[in-house]
């Protein structure tokens, strides 16, 4: 007897309830992958024409109710198995009634299968180096900076796709995208580069974008790594629609910023709109390590890419969404949000405060949110199965009320540390500099109690500063920012 | 609405830490926490016991003057005194909780005793209740000196030092 054929949903990896547009999402993402002028390999066609068919059915309404109905029932929420396994817990599964405001917490763990992670497929790369060539780049900035992109350059593999993209005022193609990299000549040009301009973000943006679009595919790992040591004027808007445009396509940006006056709030946000993280290189001679650390980071995804489409219920608010592991952050929440990548070795854990205001009655089942997970799998070549997440609370006023779980506590209480940082930062925006330095004395405190004493006493001599000369020291803001920021990374070199 | 024991700032029910302050608002029930706390051998810095040492090579007792009891160290020149509570992943190298540490003031994480070329030092990491020695308060995460038959306070937790060096 012939195997029995999946079920077209099964086959694009989604469930009964997919929305047209998810379905739209799912045949695009693994025709892009089949394309048979991209596979040879026996048996890829094949996939690709069912895949295609199966969309051609999906797609039309008419035709889909038709194939809906020779369904047998029993298949209906049975959904397809997904290579990365999904865990949340909650901080309460019970709320009292009433109007008033409740938080509940949420934390989602998404790690690599069992059968996945001994596996370690190396998907290759298709990377390109923005690099900063700015006035102020010169001297050991430059330097380093071109070691370690020459380190780097030696280390490709074979399947690696590299470019390097320099900006000033303009922004130059220095080392074109190409599969058959001369890595002499590429060294060359690497050594040449000059230093000279300002710094104008969005151009040497949209190059280094352009250059990794030449080969972009959804079988290698599309990035950018953007280095730069300044901040951009007024191109800030275009850099972000750039941005969002890059992560619909599939490619990532990492920020690295370097010494004292980079705009953290502008890499850090850019980045993480595409799901990547921003790195605090503090001294010219760091930069080789971060560059080669960011390069192993992309190797050793197995997602390259985690997104996350949510409805909220309406009287719900999420108040931030904030990545405790790897390369912890703030996430920008939206509709879609791009949760980063999923690690052989390592989970992908996101923290989410909720909010709930008015309007709950004693008894009542309460969705706060409901959604799926999209995620892109390099060396998967078969559609990815999504995976749902429901977040549901009941309203019970008999309710004993339990203890949060453990993993939220910790997650929180490195993290209530890193959101008493921002506030002493925005303390010292608006004016406030008396509550600035109790803010950082306080967490100073916290630090002393945790043994971060060297930590503490930085962050004390900060507020110091602040009491007398109404500011940061220089960098001061950044330095503070990331050691915090490092504290929730477990295993994470403290700066 | 949640108060702050700490600093009276208010949070919404099912907050779980104060934003302001960082103060913990919620007590986990100790039997979650027991099974979930990794071994104290995962950390690196597992408490000292003070039955299996080798007295060859102690090169510092320390004699707790409320009980009679000696706590000797031999096979590390540095290491912390504390006490291990629920919830915080602290892990002090000696934990002083058999010996009433919480009722005696005793920080979680209090002091360091280090010893350096044949010297020996103490030093306060910003314990709330202080460190004395020989009935002088310590300034915070400064090294003092400490000899042989220094009286050494934790808080209330006074021992006797007895060096072997």
């Amino acid at each position: 007897m012939l195997p029995k054929k999946p079920n077209l949903y099964t086959l694009l990896g989604l469930f009964r309830s997919a929305k047209p547009d998810e379905i739209r999402r799912a045949y695009l993402k693994s025709a892009k992958k089949l394309h048979p002028d991209k596979n040879q390999t026996a048996g890829e066609t094949e996939l690709f024409l069912d895949v295609q068919q199966a969309y051609q059915i999906l797609s039309d309404p008419q035709r889909r109710a038709a194939y809906d109905a020779t369904l047998p029932p029993d298949e209906v929420e049975k959904g397809p198995q997904s290579p990365i396994e999904c865990k949340v817990e909650i901080s309460r599964q019970t709320i009292p009634s009433g109007n008033d405001s409740q938080l509940i917490y949420a934390l989602l763990r998404l790690s690599t299968g069992a059968e996945h992670k001994q596996t370690r497929v190396t998907p290759p790369l298709n990377v390109c180096l923005a690099l900063d060539c700015s006035t102020s780049m010169q001297g050991s900035k430059m330097e380093m900076a071109q070691a370690s992109a020459i380190q780097v350059l030696r280390r490709l593999k074979p399947d690696d796709i590299f470019s390097l993209v320099s900006f000033g005022d303009r922004a130059e193609i220095a080392i074109p995208a190409t599969r058959e990299l001369d890595i002499h000549r590429a060294e060359t040009r690497i050594r040449m580069l000059t230093t000279g301009g300002g710094t104008e973000m969005y151009n040497g943006l949209k190059t280094a974008l352009d250059e990794v679009r030449r080969y972009n595919s959804p079988s290698a790992v599309n990035h950018v790594i953007l280095l730069t040591d300044g901040r951009t004027y007024g191109d800030e808007e275009k850099c972000y629609a750039e941005a969002k445009i890059a992560a619909d396509e599939g490619i990532g940006i990492s920020g690295m910023g370097l010494g004292s006056g980079w705009n953290d709030v502008f890499l850090d946000y850019l980045a993480n709109l595409t799901g990547g993280g921003t790195m605090f290189v503090r001294e010219p001679l760091d930069i080789e390590r971060f560059l080669s650390e960011k390069f192993n980071s992309l190797s050793r995804a197995f997602a390259q890419n985690v997104e996350f489409y949510t409805e909220i219920a309406q009287n719900v608010q999420v108040n931030y969404a904030f990545r405790i592991q790897p390369d912890a952050g703030q996430l920008s929440f939206q509709d879609v949000t791009r949760l980063g990548p999923v690690f052989h070795d390592e989970p992908l854990t996101v923290l989410f405060e909720m909010r709930l205001e008015e309007g709950r009655q004693n008894g009542q089942s309460f969705q706060l949110l409901k959604g799926h997970l999209e995620a892109s799998i390099a060396s998967i070549l078969a559609p990815v199965p999504n995976i749902p997440v429901r977040i549901d609370v009941t309203v019970d006023d008999s309710a004993e009320p339990g203890g949060p779980p453990q993993a939220i506590v910790q997650a929180l209480s490195k993290l209530t540390l890193y959101r008493i940082q921002e506030k002493a930062r925005l303390a010292v925006e608006s004016g406030d500099y008396e509550k600035a330095t109790q803010h950082l004395q306080r967490l100073a405190t916290h630090l002393l109690s945790q043994g971060e004493k060297s930590l503490a006493r930085t962050i004390l001599l900060e507020a110091q500063h602040i009491e007398q000369q109404k500011s940061f020291t220089d960098g001061g803001e950044k330095q503070i920012k990331y050691a915090t920021r490092s504290l929730l990374m477990p295993g994470e070199p403290r700066l | 609405m949640i108060h702050c024991p700490n600093c009276r700032h208010q949070e919404p029910d099912g907050a779980i830490f104060c934003s302001e302050c960082g103060m913990q608002l919620v007590r986990l029930d100790g039997q979650d926490t027991q099974s979930i706390r990794p071994e104290p051998d995962d950390f690196g810095t597992a408490p000292i016991s003070s039955q299996v040492v080798d007295m060859a090579n102690v090169w510092i007792s320390l004699h707790l003057l409320d009980n009679g009891q000696i706590l000797s160290i031999s096979d590390r020149s540095e290491f912390t005194l504390g006490r291990i509570s629920e919830n915080q992943p602290i892990m002090p190298d000696i934990d002083l909780t058999p010996y009433q540490a919480f009722d005696h003031g005793v920080s979680r994480l209090h002091a360091v005793i280090r010893r350096t070329n044949g010297s020996v030092s103490v030093m306060d990491l910003g314990s709330s209740n202080g460190t004395y020695l020989n009935g002088a308060r310590l300034a915070a995460n400064a090294e003092a000196p400490l000899n042989h038959g220094d009286i050494l306070a934790l808080g209330k937790l006074k021992a006797q030092v007895i060096l072997n060096i």
